[in-house]
């Protein structure tokens, strides 16, 4: 063989363990480089405001602030007790989130109801709201607390014409997002009513928020 | 002696089905628990007119509540939404209309008992298509 031709073999040789050098950190690159997090199922906001804070009455007539939730999660929702389709659904599906929820997750995630209907009173959310889960928590207040509240939170309501002759027999028209208030006391994620269903997808959200890991993906 | 009237015209109206028996028919239908200090809850189900004329649901009734009503649910970009009564749920040849929640469903109101989850509630629909009326009865789920 003549000394070039063995030059060049060697050349070959050497470029191809190049390459397949280059190729194999390529791979390792690709298999061992952290993927992009996935973004949250809810509408995130990466500069969330901190939520308003307030203070209303319980089901219980007790107080609840705001202020004394840092370090949980807070869900929170609008609607009525004599609401018939919009708010047992939401609610709910709420409940089929917390269940899926570990119970150290469980324990910071309060989940809040406020009614927009001056008809409501602590008797009446302690009789409709424990219904969907024993640790979720109603709110009433005045009109004027109550008006405040839900513009801060962006929700908008209104008194629909009565169902029957009675002018007491109103429903109410309402916004009907759930806002997630992360444990620094910041509006984090807002879910439309249609999302809001009871996915594990939202529980991971929750739980992501939490700095908890993940709910274990279901068996094939 | 209101349950027994009703079962006497539904015994009437069942005679009726039978003529016109599936054209109609309702899948999955099932009513939501609601806590037992409710006024009111709604069911759910999907109505679905197999024949070639479109169909008309005019009347319903249930023995638990002193009235039932076709509800629609409307949206504002606001995501603001309420219900509105609807004289009547119209299916047309050939399609199905689907009643879930959020959406179109039937209110029952004025409930006499509230439906407990694992019960079933007594529905009984009346459909109008090309002038004939069919009544159908059902039992849905509560869940």
């Amino acid at each position: 063989m003549p000394p070039y031709a063995e030059r060049n073999i060697k050349l070959l040789v050497a470029a191809l363990i190049l390459c397949l050098a280059v190729a194999g950190a390529a791979i390792f690159i690709l298999i061992h480089s952290r993927p992009a997090k996935a973004p949250y199922f809810g509408q995130y906001d990466a500069n969330a405001p901190a939520a308003y804070d307030f203070q209303l009455t319980d089901q219980n007539s007790a107080p609840w602030h705001m202020k004394d939730q840092r370090g949980n999660v807070v869900l929170v929702s609008f609607g009525f007790t004599r609401c018939p389709n919009i708010c047992p659904t939401t609610l709910a599906n709420l409940a089929a989130i917390y269940r899926l929820l570990p119970p150290e997750a469980q324990a910071r995630v309060k989940v809040i109801f406020i009614s927009l209907d001056e008809r409501d009173s602590p008797g009446a959310l302690k009789n409709y709201v424990p219904f969907f889960n024993d640790h979720f928590i109603g709110l009433t207040g005045t009109p004027a607390e109550i008006s405040t509240v839900a513009c801060a939170y962006g929700t908008s309501y209104r008194k629909a014409p009565a169902v029957s002759g009675d002018k007491n027999d109103y429903l109410i028209d309402h916004s009907t997002y759930t806002t997630l208030i992360d444990p620094e006391g910041k509006s984090r994620l807002l879910y439309r009513f249609e999302q809001m269903t009871g996915s594990p997808r939202i529980a991971n959200d929750i739980l992501r928020v939490l700095g908890m890991p993940p709910l274990p993906a279901p068996a094939p | 002696m209101r349950v027994c009237r009703l079962s006497i015209c539904s015994a009437a109206l069942l005679g009726a089905q039978a003529m016109f028996a599936g054209d109609i028919e309702i899948k999955d239908p099932w009513v939501r628990a609601v806590p037992p200090s409710s006024s009111a809850t709604a069911a759910f189900m999907v109505i679905i007119n197999k024949g070639d004329k479109p169909a008309t649901l005019v009347d319903s009734t249930s023995p638990i509540a002193r009235e039932v009503k076709p509800m629609i649910t409307t949206k504002q970009d606001n995501g603001m939404m309420g219900m509105e009564f609807a004289d009547s749920f119209q299916v047309a040849a050939g399609k199905k209309r689907i009643l879930e929640p959020g959406a179109d469903h039937i209110m029952l109101m004025k409930l006499k008992s509230v439906p407990q989850a694992g019960t079933t509630v007594p529905l009984a629909l009346t459909f109008e298509s090309a002038g004939k009326r069919q009544e159908i009865r059902i039992n849905a789920p509560v869940r």
